[in-house]
């Protein structure tokens, strides 16, 4: 239960945190007897109420069932995993979606267990397939980036 | 007579030759999405809806491809089910308790079809139901007031966490979360920043779409990496490929009365398809007895289920449309989709906008044929794609998640907060909060906020106005009622166990 009770401990922590922050929510001036501040705050004292509830009784709803493990091989890849689509938030723009899409479409396929040719050709036509697809085909617009030269 | 007429219109906009296209594409992409393991008709609604936005669709056909992707998911979910015994969603669990039995003693084509065709007359029952009552509600509910839509929105959550599910403090917890999120931004009424903490980018709030996308589809990838698997061995779809006239009989009273129950799930707010079929497994269980042969492969444990879910899925359009409350996540979902078009689902949308509500509920009978016609020829297609690796699959579905995340409003900002929430919903998933509840609170959030703070405006500020009508009275009640079932559960089970020791 040690997950469960770290958690809630968190989620209670942050209902403090947030109430704290609500409290100075005032309106110069208000037309309505409601501030901005009162229903955020009658949330959050419902909310802690709640994670109160799982700090002390976090076996309430699953019993003594033993929680699932950390497995290292696990958490690495789920790391990795992050860390691609994070590289995909902060390339997106900078590099352009083509080249960030291909590396990060590598980067998966291969965390997912493609074998490198399959898994490097699919990046490509993922790559170039979808930004055609949305940027020239659905007009949503999408960052070229380091491939803007090739426009002119 | 004026629904009748009204309905014909709405087949007019169904049957137009743009929206029968989109229900068409709608359905296929639905079938496909809800039998790929993991993904359910959530994310294939959300990841649709950039796509209808870019494609520049008008609303009822934007919203007909969404309820057909939906229903079109509800018909997939249960391909790998039978053929795999992995329920593509937690509605389809209970599919594979006599679906895969069926499929292992060779009559994997007769549990396919015969789940087919319940998922048809499942379907059928519930749109006329939604004929029948919507209007009707939508009638009813345009007297309420913003006391009586406050009361009916906390009603919707207290049945959710008391009624939906066995984890009613995970429930509410995760539902308030969810009321949270949707207070973040500039507050309406008086202009405040509230929870930006000097952000630019949440000034607008949390967007919909960032959220639907972060919840369901990046915490969806980190869960297939822990079942990451190289396609998987299907049972063939082996024998015939048609049910005939005796087994469609035996279960057809099954599908009369899980398709009434199924609707009726479906139109509780929060209770939804899960329940539905757990619920219409068990009572067809209960009704038949000893003669019942039920998880070792009973055609009629097999279409209870199955008739329900998609009962359910029609019906929870009920609420979605008439009082603007979605009925299950998908609907919320759809709801979101709605807003974005600066439409207000509710009573006067049937007044304001007969196209969009009338083209909707006839494209659900068009979609339900399509389904039919469509699932029993191309089985063995849809078979096929049950092989598709994770490898091919989860970088397509990240990448077009991220550029719907992009594409709201051009800024990577979204692209890390989807991230953001992503991880904190793999959190919730891994520790057992329910994800819709939560979609559920940021839905109704603001509807909620903004209906209190309207009623005690209009009674400068007396609570007394949250119970001065009989219909926020009866709300009360039910509200009660629906808080003390789980207490009232828990004693129960108290009770039952030192009677079973002794």
């Amino acid at each position: 239960m040690l997950y469960h009770r770290l958690f809630a401990a968190c989620l209670l922590l942050a209902c403090v945190g947030l109430g704290l922050t609500a409290w100075g929510y005032h309106a110069p001036y208000s037309y309505e007897p409601v501030g901005p501040r009162a229903y955020p705050l009658m949330l959050l004292i419902l909310l802690g109420a709640g994670a109160l509830l799982l700090v002390f009784k976090p076996g309430l709803e699953t019993g003594d069932e033993p929680e699932p493990r950390i497995v290292p091989t696990m958490l690495r890849k789920t790391l990795i995993c992050l860390a691609l689509l994070l590289a995909l938030a902060a390339l997106f723009e900078r590099v352009g979606f083509i080249v960030t899409a291909t590396l990060f479409g590598l980067g998966m396929a291969r965390l997912f267990g493609g074998r490198w040719l399959p898994s490097a050709i699919l990046a490509v036509v993922l790559g170039i397939g979808l930004y055609f697809l949305f940027d020239r085909i659905l007009d949503v617009p999408l960052p070229m980036g380091v491939l803007a030269v090739l426009e002119n | 007579m004026d629904t009748l007429q009204y309905l014909g219109q709405g087949f007019g906009v169904a049957l137009s030759p743009n929206n029968l296209i989109t229900a068409l594409a709608g359905t296929t992409i639905g079938t496909i999405v809800g039998l790929l393991p993991g993904l359910g008709p959530i994310n294939g609604v959300a990841l649709l809806i950039p796509v209808a936005f870019a494609l520049g669709l008008p609303p009822e056909t934007a919203l007909i491809l969404l309820a057909a992707v939906y229903l079109g998911c509800e018909y997939g979910g249960r391909i790998s089910s039978i053929l795999l015994n992995i329920p593509g969603e937690a509605s389809a669990v209970m599919t594979t308790l006599d679906g895969y039995p069926l499929a292992r003693q060779g009559k994997g084509g007769i549990a396919l079809s015969i789940s087919a065709w319940s998922s048809f007359i499942g379907g059928m029952i519930a749109t006329v139901g939604v004929v029948l009552f919507a209007p009707l509600l939508a009638g009813w509910a345009v007297s309420f007031g913003p006391a009586e839509y406050f009361m009916l929105m906390v009603f919707a959550i207290v049945c959710l966490a008391g009624m939906a599910g066995d984890k009613p403090v995970k429930t509410a917890v995760a539902v308030l979360i969810g009321l949270m999120l949707s207070c973040v931004g500039i507050d309406a009424n008086s202009g405040v920043y509230r929870f930006t903490f000097g952000t630019l980018g949440l000034s607008d709030g949390i967007q919909f779409v960032v959220l639907v996308l972060g919840l369901f589809s990046i915490s969806e990838i980190l869960m297939l990496l822990e079942r990451t698997h190289h396609g998987q061995t299907a049972v063939k779809a082996s024998g015939r490929m048609l049910f005939n006239l005796k087994e469609g009989t035996s279960v057809f009273a099954t599908n009369i009365r899980s398709g009434l129950l199924g609707f009726i799930f479906g139109i509780l707010p929060g209770a939804g398809a899960t329940l539905a079929s757990a619920v219409a497994y068990m009572s067809e269980k209960r009704i038949a007895g000893a003669s019942g042969r039920f998880g070792e492969g009973d055609l009629r444990g097999l279409a209870a289920p199955e008739t329900a879910n998609s009962a359910s899925a029609c019906g929870s359009m009920v609420p979605m449309l008439t009082l603007g409350i979605p009925g299950s996540g998908t609907t919320a979902v759809m709801l979101g989709a709605l807003t974005l078009y600066n439409i207000t689902p509710g009573p006067l949308l049937f007044q304001n906008q007969p196209e969009i509500v009338w083209g909707l509920i006839a494209s659900l009978f068009v979609a339900n044929v399509i389904l039919i016609i469509m699932n029993i020829p191309m089985i063995n297609l849809f078979t096929r794609i049950l092989s598709v690796p994770n490898w091919t699959l989860v970088p397509a579905i990240a990448i077009i998640t991220s550029i719907g995340v992009y594409a709201v409003h051009a800024t990577t900002f979204d692209l890390f907060l989807m991230i953001a929430i992503g991880v904190f919903g793999y959190i919730l998933r891994k520790l057992d909060f329910p994800l819709s509840a939560l979609l559920l609170g940021f839905i109704l959030g603001g509807m909620m906020e903004s209906n209190l703070r309207r009623a005690l405006s209009i009674s400068d500020g007396n609570l007394g106005i949250l119970w001065s009508s009989p219909i926020t009275l009866g709300l009360w009640v039910v509200v009660a009622f629906m808080v003390a079932l789980p207490f009232w559960r828990a004693y129960r089970a108290r009770r039952a166990v030192p009677l079973t020791d002794a």
